[in-house]
């Protein structure tokens, strides 16, 4: 059994550009949310509200829905209480050959408090009751510092990862925004491409590999 | 003694959906266990026709049980939350590795057991393959060649359906294929500068069990490419698909399903084989099955840990282990991700449809004449070419409507190699019983010790460089590549441990896949495999067990078995 043609190799090590054992500051993402164990599982509510409004800068309502629209904010705590996307621990599950150790109890919620620290330093105060000007500027420069060379690891990148996860893989940002085919029921193996065409979400190979 | 069935076959995967159609079409009245539960064609298939957006964590599952249930498992890249019922729980299928080593066993205990999940690539070997081993010294000869095989790859690829592009390659056989599914413009290019500017290496598209043409109540392929899903249309094989049917067809089959084969029971007077033991997992209670034959087709290493357990005072060290050698040798390909490339020039291209397989070309060194450096034998790229998508948002800076726009549309054009080396046979690369650590049943686990050598590390040494050139002669711009292969396991290709020979004194099954010391015990699965070559392994078992099954019937009707 090996592989639809891509060949077999962990998904998460090889095309993420050294995204996959993010680490802050030179430690690694699970160490330091082990310092913070033990705190409840949730998200505040003043942090809901700063994912939400996140979010939405990443992807905003357009001629279709934008992410706080489609529910993204609650994806992304769902995405971090569970660990998703490596937020957790690192994936070693072969050093363990059927037995893993007990989960840490808040997943990767850490990352939130991270981003409210950031966007804190950045907006001068209070991001959530920032002008959306400054909202705007304050997660900008995140991003713009997280995309510079070397900052591989920094925490932003975790986070818009799973924003985007949470947008097109919603109905809205999987059929509406993109397209998506079940069936497609042909292999048309060149046909010309628009500049106006979208793309399909339902492209398996290309949300794996692209 | 009266036996109740005339075969008993283990396993309900790949090879074991053979056997039973192949013996009970011969007219063997046939019992077929399966460990796990049974999967119903179709109506089993629970996630096939789901969005993302109706599962709660969007088809990338739930991480944390994953890291509690799934460790392994969860590794692979076929293991999502639309598949991963169709994975083991590692919790409660252990295994063990020494320490220092590491081996990731990726394991479907179900019916069909990894026909549903396979990469369904059917690659035909040549006497490159079969050769191998007597060539260069290491390993045992394989007790056939080519010609032995060929006339049971015809049966095979006409039963299951290959699709695929015939291409005259002595050193990968073509087929009875089904017309092949065409290259998208990129691949087509590359193939065409490779033609020119190499002209021993061949790019062409995955030879791959999915149907181009509607056979025997199966639909064509509708270009999903969510295979491992389980496919209700019966595009690809599987045992579900395929073999199950047909051998339910001759009213000769019987399944037990949920239980566990416990070792294989060996009469010392008559030096057979007398049937099986097993463990109903869902009542813990013990039966007995009597045959005339009995095939393993439990999966390379648990047909291996199968005869390891059956131990007797004849068979102190493991059933049909006279020799010594059982569960030696095994194999995995050495696998990595050795390319990817910017292809630009193909902007205004896009395609249609999600074709479910990719491209290969296949092994070019050390063929006539040696030209692996530091290497024997050799590799293949398998791999393709696709257009990025909204993910690429992941390494691109940027927010709002402009950002939001750039991902609506397919993306550039990149061409992935991915490498298979082949896995030399080594003593050292061993299955036994573990000491120490048991399973929820009490029996103890297999130990995996398992590593990749200097000669695997060779090959992918040289095919990181050779994917280079490759990419870079069809314009591609290369960003990232490996020499390093992964864990052993991690191709999914585990064989060896029973294989076959010539000689009894250095191997466990003959030529007829029949172990040398029980004349009515066969083991046609990859614990078979003498060697590894470098092509995907599952044609190949599947050939040897209905050619291994057409002379075990004939034995049994002459007399001689």
């Amino acid at each position: 059994m090996a592989d639809n043609g891509l060949g077999e190799f962990d998904r998460r090590s090889a095309i993420g550009g050294g995204l996959v054992l993010a680490a802050l500051v030179g430690t690694p993402l699970w160490i330091w949310g082990k310092a913070r164990q033990g705190e409840k599982g949730e998200a505040t509510e003043d942090q809901r509200r700063m994912i939400d409004t996140v979010s939405d800068l990443v992807i905003p309502r357009t001629d279709t829905p934008g992410a706080s629209d489609v529910g993204v904010g609650d994806f992304v705590v769902l995405a971090l209480n569970h660990g998703l996307d490596g937020t957790r621990e690192p994936a070693s599950g072969a050093a363990i050959q059927g037995g893993g150790p007990a989960p840490t109890p808040r997943g990767g919620l850490y990352l939130l408090d991270d981003l409210a620290i950031m966007l804190r330093i950045k907006a001068g105060g209070d991001f959530n009751q920032a002008t959306p000007a400054a909202q705007r500027a304050a997660l900008t420069a995140i991003d713009t510092r997280a995309f510079a060379p070397g900052n591989d690891k920094d925490p932003w990148h975790k986070i818009k990862d799973l924003i985007l996860t949470g947008y097109y893989t919603s109905e809205a940002g999987g059929s509406k925004e993109l397209q998506y085919e079940l069936v497609p029921g042909r292999w048309d193996p060149d046909v010309p491409l628009k500049p106006s065409d979208r793309a399909f979400s339902s492209d398996w190979t290309a949300v794996e590999f692209g | 003694m009266m036996q109740e069935f005339d075969a008993i076959v283990v396993g309900s995967g790949i090879t074991g959906g053979w056997s039973a159609k192949e013996l009970t079409q011969a007219g063997l009245k046939v019992l077929m266990i399966e460990r796990g539960r049974d999967i119903e064609h179709g109506t089993g298939y629970k996630t096939e026709t789901l969005a993302p957006w109706e599962l709660p964590f969007r088809g990338m599952g739930d991480a944390e049980r994953y890291w509690a249930e799934y460790p392994v498992q969860s590794m692979n890249r076929h293991f999502t939350e639309f598949t991963e019922h169709h994975f083991v729980n590692d919790r409660e299928n252990p295994y063990a590795v020494p320490a220092g080593k590491d081996f990731n066993w990726w394991r479907s205990y179900q019916m069909g057991g990894r026909s549903l999940t396979w990469g369904r690539q059917c690659y035909r070997w040549s006497d490159y393959d079969f050769g191998a081993n007597k060539a260069d010294g290491h390993g045992l000869d394989w007790p056939i060649r080519y010609a032995d095989l060929a006339p049971w790859y015809d049966r095979v690829e006409d039963f299951i359906g290959v699709s695929g592009a015939a291409e005259g390659l002595a050193v990968l056989p073509d087929g009875r294929f089904q017309p092949p599914m065409a290259l998208n413009a990129v691949e087509q290019h590359c193939r065409d500068v490779f033609m020119n500017t190499f002209p021993d290496r061949r790019l062409t598209v995955g030879r791959t069990a999915n149907l181009t043409e509607a056979k025997e109540g199966r639909s064509k392929c509708q270009y999903r490419s969510i295979c491992a899903r389980g496919c209700s249309y019966g595009a690809y094989f599987s045992t579900q698909s395929s073999t199950l049917p047909a051998a339910k067809a001759t009213g000769n089959l019987t399944v037990i399903t949920d239980s566990v084969v416990e070792g294989v029971d060996h009469d010392p007077v008559t030096g057979r084989a007398t049937g099986v033991r097993y463990l109903d997992v869902k009542t813990g209670k013990r039966g007995t099955a009597t045959a005339r034959l009995v095939f393993l087709n439990a999966g390379t290493f648990n047909s291996n840990h199968i005869l390891l357990r059956s131990t007797s005072e004849r068979f102190p060290n493991g059933l049909a282990n006279s020799s010594g050698v059982l569960g030696t040798h095994i194999m995995d390909h050495a696998t990595t991700l050795s390319g990817i490339a910017a292809m630009p020039g193909f902007e205004t291209h896009t395609s249609y449809g999600n074709r479910p397989t990719g491209i290969v070309v296949p092994r070019f060194r050390n063929l006539d004449q040696q030209d692996g450096a530091g290497f024997t034998r050799g590799y293949s790229f398998q791999g393709g070419a696709l257009q990025s998508t909204w993910t690429a948002g992941k390494r691109a800076a940027g927010l709002g409507v402009d950002y939001k726009e750039s991902l609506r549309h397919p993306g550039p054009w990149r061409m992935i190699f991915v490498t298979f080396a082949e896995s030399l046979p080594r003593a050292s690369n061993r299955l036994t019983l573990d000491r120490v650590k048991t399973d929820p049943h009490g029996a103890p686990v297999l130990n995996i010790a398992f590593e990749h050598g200097a000669n695997e590390h060779a090959a992918l040494a040289d095919a990181k460089g050779q994917a280079k050139v490759m990419l870079e002669a069809a314009g591609g711009h290369v960003f990232l590549g490996f020499d390093q292969p992964g864990a052993g396991g991690s191709a999914i290709h585990e064989m060896g441990g029973a294989r076959m020979g010539n000689d009894p004194a250095r191997s466990v099954l003959d030529k007829w896949n029949r172990a040398h010391d029980v004349p009515n015990l066969f083991v046609t699965d990859g614990a078979a495999m003498s060697s590894s070559a470098c092509q995907n392994p599952s044609l190949t078992y599947m050939a040897l067990t209905a050619r291994a099954c057409a002379n075990a019937v004939s034995m049994l009707r002459e007399g001689t078995i």
